[in-house]
C-alpha cells in the first residue's frame, strides 16, 4: 500500500515535468492554433547548449540555464518572424512541413556536433536530496522543485496572458490577427513575441530535464509525444489542464512500471488514448 | 499558347515512363542480386509514397504515423505465414486485410482530432501500436524474430530466385497501388479530391462530401501500406518493432520524398522517389548531413515551391505526363 | 485646400473576378462622404483596399499627402486611418475594455480617452469588465466604434455599422457621427440604408458595378436622380 502511494506521489511529481515540456506547446496550440513537431527536438536542443555551456564555462547548472533564457526568447522570435510565420495562414500542410524538417534537421545537427552518446548534466548533488516524509514516501528535492517550479510557470503564463497589457495583445491576435492589424496591431509581430516566451518556456524545461533524465539527440519526438498528450488531455489551450493532463500521464506511467518496465511508455499512450475517446476535447476545454 | 511546341516532350516523359515500367518489370533477367534488392525497396517505397500523397497531398491529412501499417503489415505476414502456417503468397493479401481492418480504429480516433493536430495524434497511435506489437511473445517481443526458413524457402530455394520472386511482388504490389489510385483519381471520387486540394472550402459548398472522401482515403492506403510491410519483411527476413515500425524509413523518408518530389500530384511522388534514392546512394555515406540536405531541402519547397520539384517542372509543360483529369486531349 | 485622402484610379480585384474600379475620390478633414450602391458595387472592397486589406488592388491611395498604397494594414492604422469593420469584428475572448485599450494604446494620442468614450457610450462603462460576447449586438457596435475612436484617427472608416441593429440603436450611432466629424476627423460611411447615411452626409458617392456613376452633395441632390444611378437606371 505505502508502494503504491509512493509511485504515485512520484508520478504526480514526473508529471510536473511533462506538465513543463507541455505549457510552451500549449502556448502556441492556443495562440497560433498550431503544433511545432520539433518542439521537442528544440527542448533537447536546449539541453545540449546548457551541457556545452557548463562544458565550456565551468558553471552550474542554474547559471547555464538562466543564461539560455534570453537566447531562447530571441531564438523563438526569430524562428517565428522569418520562418514559421511565412507559412501560417496557408493551411495546415505547410506549417507541419517546415516543423517536421526542423525537427530532422536538429536531431541530425546535434548527431552531428554531440554523437549519438546519452547524456546528463550534473545538478551538483542537488538532484540526489529526498525528502521522506513516513509511510514508505520518499520525494526527490529535485522533482519537488521542478513540480514547484511547473505551477510557478503556470501561475506566471496565466498572469502574463490575463493580467498585462501584452496578454490582451495575444489574445487578440490570437482571436483574429486580420483584425489586429487593422486596429494597428502588428500580428506577427505579437506571434512572434508570443513565439520567444515559448521559447523561455523550452529552456527552463531543457534545464531541469537535463538535470533530472538522460537524452541524447533523438530524444525529442517522445518529448513531444508526451507534450501533446498533456495539451490534448488538458484541454487545447487551457495551461491549468495541460498541468492536470501532465500529471495524469506521469501517473499513468509509474504505474504501469508496477506492471514491468516495459510497461511504463505503453500504459501512459493507452491512459491517453481511453481519455481522448471518452473526451476528445479534453477534460478543461476553453473554447 | 503557352507552350505551343512542348507537347513532344510530355509524350518523350510518358514514353520514357512505360519503358521504365518494362525494364522494370524484366529487371531480375537483366540485373545483379544487389541491384534487384535496390529496386525492390524502391519500389516498396514508392507504394508508401503514393499513399502518403493521396492523402497528405489530396485529402489534408497529414499524417505522421503511417508507418504504423507498414508494421502491422508485417506483422500480420509473419503472423499468418510462421504462426499461422498459412501458404505464404496468401498470407501477403491477408496482410493487407489485416492493415484495413486495423485502421477502422485508428480513424475513429485520429479524426476526431482537427487537422491541424491530427499529424502528432497519429504519431501517437503509432508508436502506441509499435509498443504493443513489443508485447507479443509469439513475435519476440521487443527483440522481434527472424522468418522461419521453411517460409522463406517458399519463395525460392536459391537466393537469386528468391530476390526475383520478392522483386516481382513488390513490382506486383507497386504496379497495383499506382494504377488503382490513378483509377480512383480519375474518378468522379478523384474530381472531388482535386477540388479539395485546391479549395477545400469551395469543394464543400458545392456538394463534395469531404469526410466520406478522408474516410475513403484513409481506408483505401491502409491496405497497400499493409502490404508494402508484407514485402519489406519478405526481404529483411524479420520482424521487430523498432525496425518493421520505423518512422524514419516509412514515414520520415517518405515525407521528404513527396514533398522535394511534388505533392499532390501523381508524378511528385515518383520523381521524389527517384531522386531520394540517387540521393541516398551518392550522399549516404556523409551520414547525419544527409538528413539534414533532405531537411533544408523540404522546407525550401515549401517556401520556395510548393508543389516541389515536378511543379517546376510541370511550369514549363503544357500537360500532365500522367494525366489524371478525364479530357482525352490537350488542347491549348 | 488639400484633401485628408485622395484616391485616384483605384481597382480591386479577387483572381479573375474584377470587384472595383477604376474610381478616384477624396475626403477632407471635419467632412462626412457617404458611399452608396447596391449588393456587389464595390463598397466593401474600396474599404478594404484603403486599409491594404484588399486581394490584389491597383491605382494611388494618399493620406495627409503621403502614399500609403503599399504599406502593411498595421501601418495604415498608426498612420491615423482607422477602418469599423463590418460585423464589428471585436475580439471575442477580451473584455470591453480590453478591446478598447488595444485600440487606444496602438493609437495616437488626442481627444479621445476613456472618460470619452464611456461618457459617449454610458452602456459600456458599466459593462467593462463583461468579455464582449456577453453584450448585445448594439453594445458590441459601440464597443468597436469606441474601438476605432480611441486610436484618434484623422479619418474613421465605418463599414455597414447599422447591420442587424434595431431602429433606435441606429438612431443613436448615427447622432454620434456628426458629433465626431466636428472634432475635424474626416469620416467615410458606407451603408445599405441610404435615407440614413445621406441624412448625415455632407458628400456622397454612388458606386456601381465598381465604378463612380454619381457624386455630389445630398442638399443639391434629387433623391429620384439618386434611386435611379444606385440602380443603374
Amino acid at each position: 500500500m505505502g508502494e503504491l502511494a509512493n509511485q504515485i506521489v512520484q508520478g504526480v511529481l514526473v508529471g510536473g515535468l511533462y506538465a513543463m515540456y507541455a505549457m510552451g506547446l500549449s502556448l502556441s496550440v492556443g495562440v497560433m492554433r498550431f503544433v511545432n513537431i520539433a518542439h521537442g527536438d528544440l527542448i533537447v536542443l536546449f539541453s545540449f547548449l546548457i551541457l556545452a555551456l557548463i562544458h565550456a564555462t565551468g558553471i552550474g547548472a542554474l547559471p547555464a540555464t538562466l543564461m539560455t533564457l534570453p537566447i531562447a526568447f530571441v531564438g523563438g522570435y526569430f524562428l517565428q518572424r522569418f520562418l514559421l510565420q511565412r507559412v501560417l495562414g496557408q493551411g495546415v500542410l505547410p506549417i507541419i512541413l517546415v516543423t517536421f524538417g526542423l525537427s530532422i534537421i536538429i536531431q541530425n545537427g546535434l548527431l552531428g556536433t554531440f554523437g549519438a552518446d546519452t547524456r546528463r548534466v550534473s545538478g551538483g548533488g542537488f538532484e540526489t536530496a529526498t525528502l521522506r516524509i513516513g509511510g514508505g514516501i520518499n520525494i526527490g528535492v529535485l522533482p519537488l522543485t521542478i513540480f514547484i517550479v511547473a505551477i510557478l510557470m503556470v501561475l506566471a503564463l496565466d498572469w502574463l496572458l490575463y493580467r498585462t497589457r501584452l496578454g490582451a495583445r495575444i489574445r487578440a491576435v490570437s482571436d483574429d490577427p486580420a483584425t489586429a492589424n487593422l486596429v494597428g496591431l502588428p500580428s506577427a509581430r505579437v506571434y512572434a513575441t508570443a513565439m520567444g516566451i515559448v521559447g523561455v518556456t523550452i529552456a527552463i524545461s531543457a534545464g531541469f530535464m537535463s538535470i533530472w533524465t538522460n537524452f541524447d539527440p533523438t530524444a525529442g519526438p517522445s518529448r513531444l509525444l508526451i507534450a501533446f498528450e498533456a495539451v490534448v488531455l488538458g484541454g487545447l489551450g487551457s495551461l491549468w489542464g495541460t498541468l492536470v493532463g501532465g500529471i495524469i500521464l506521469g501517473v499513468a506511467q509509474a504505474l504501469g512500471a508496477q506492471i514491468d518496465v516495459s510497461w511504463q511508455l505503453l500504459a501512459g499512450h493507452i491512459v491517453f488514448l481511453v481519455i481522448f475517446l471518452a473526451r476528445p476535447e479534453g477534460l478543461f476545454p476553453k473554447y | 499558347m503557352q507552350h505551343p511546341n512542348r507537347l513532344w516532350i510530355v509524350y518523350l516523359a510518358r514514353a520514357a515512363l512505360f519503358a521504365a515500367a518494362v525494364v522494370m518489370a524484366v529487371a531480375p533477367m537483366l540485373l545483379a542480386t544487389r541491384d534487384i534488392a535496390i529496386l525492390t525497396e524502391f519500389l516498396s517505397l514508392l507504394t508508401i509514397a503514393i499513399m502518403w500523397n493521396l492523402l497528405a497531398g489530396y485529402a489534408d491529412i497529414v499524417s505522421v504515423g503511417q508507418h504504423a501499417f507498414v508494421g502491422v503489415g508485417a506483422y500480420a505476414l509473419f503472423g499468418f505465414a510462421a504462426i499461422a502456417h498459412v501458404d505464404p503468397y496468401l498470407a501477403i493479401p491477408l496482410s493487407a486485410l489485416v492493415a484495413l481492418v486495423v485502421a477502422l480504429p485508428v480513424m475513429v480516433i485520429i479524426f476526431r482530432l482537427r487537422t491541424a493536430y491530427l499529424a502528432v495524434g497519429s504519431w501517437v497511435v503509432a508508436e502506441t501500436i509499435m509498443l504493443a506489437a513489443g508485447k507479443l511473445s509469439a513475435f519476440g517481443g521487443g527483440s522481434g524474430i527472424s522468418l522461419p526458413v521453411s517460409v522463406v524457402r517458399g519463395f525460392g530455394s536459391r537466393v537469386t530466385e528468391r530476390y526475383a520472386t520478392i522483386y516481382w511482388i513488390a513490382f506486383a504490389v507497386a504496379a497495383l497501388a499506382l494504377v488503382a489510385t490513378w483509377l480512383l483519381m480519375r474518378s468522379r471520387i478523384g474530381l472531388g479530391l482535386t477540388a479539395m486540394r485546391d479549395n477545400e472550402e469551395g469543394a464543400g459548398v458545392v456538394g463534395v462530401n469531404l469526410i466520406g472522401l478522408r474516410v475513403l482515403c484513409f481506408l483505401w492506403t491502409a491496405p497497400f501500406l499493409g502490404l508494402a510491410g508484407a514485402v519489406i519483411t519478405l526481404q529483411k527476413l524479420r520482424v521487430s518493432p523498432p525496425a518493421s515500425f520505423s518512422i524514419i524509413d516509412w514515414t520520415v523518408y517518405v515525407i521528404f520524398i513527396v514533398v522535394i518530389g511534388g505533392i499532390g500530384s501523381f508524378e511528385g511522388p515518383i520523381i521524389g522517389t527517384v531522386v531520394f534514392f540517387l540521393i541516398r546512394e551518392y550522399l549516404s555515406e556523409i551520414g547525419v548531413w544527409h538528413f539534414i540536405i533532405l531537411g533544408v531541402l523540404s522546407i525550401a519547397v515549401v517556401l520556395i515551391e510548393p508543389r516541389g520539384l515536378w511543379g517546376l517542372v510541370r511550369r514549363l509543360l503544357p500537360a500532365d505526363v500522367i494525366p489524371i483529369s478525364r479530357r482525352r486531349r490537350v488542347r491549348r | 485646400m488639400d484633401a485628408l485622402l485622395d484616391i485616384t484610379d483605384l481597382s480591386v480585384s479577387y483572381g479573375p473576378f474584377h470587384a472595383l474600379g477604376p474610381v478616384s475620390l477624396t475626403v477632407g478633414a471635419g467632412e462626412i462622404v457617404s458611399i452608396i450602391g447596391a449588393n456587389g458595387a464595390g463598397k466593401s472592397s474600396l474599404m478594404k483596399a484603403i486599409v491594404g486589406q484588399a486581394g490584389r488592388s491597383e491605382g494611388k491611395i494618399v493620406f495627409e499627402g503621403e502614399d500609403i498604397t503599399a504599406r502593411t494594414t498595421a501601418q495604415i492604422a498608426r498612420a491615423g486611418i482607422a477602418l469599423v469593420p463590418e460585423g464589428r469584428r471585436l475580439f471575442p475572448s477580451l473584455t470591453v475594455e480590453e478591446n478598447l485599450r488595444i485600440g487606444w494604446e496602438v493609437g495616437r494620442q488626442g481627444a479621445f480617452g476613456f472618460d470619452e468614450i464611456y461618457a459617449l457610450f454610458p452602456a459600456l462603462a458599466e459593462r467593462r469588465t463583461l468579455h464582449v460576447r456577453h453584450l448585445s449586438g448594439g453594445q458590441q457596435q459601440m464597443v468597436a466604434l469606441g474601438r476605432g475612436l480611441l486610436a484618434n484617427p484623422k479619418l474613421l472608416l465605418c463599414d455597414e455599422i447599422s447591420l442587424g441593429l434595431a431602429p433606435v440603436v441606429i438612431a443613436d450611432l448615427y447622432r454620434i457621427i456628426p458629433e465626431i466629424r466636428d472634432r475635424g476627423i474626416g469620416i467615410v460611411i458606407v451603408e445599405q440604408d441610404i435615407t440614413r447615411s445621406l441624412a448625415v452626409a455632407d458628400r456622397f458617392y454612388c458606386l456601381l458595378e465598381g465604378r463612380v456613376n454619381l457624386s455630389g452633395r445630398p442638399t443639391n441632390t434629387n433623391r429620384d436622380e439618386v434611386a435611379r444611378h444606385y440602380f443603374g437606371m
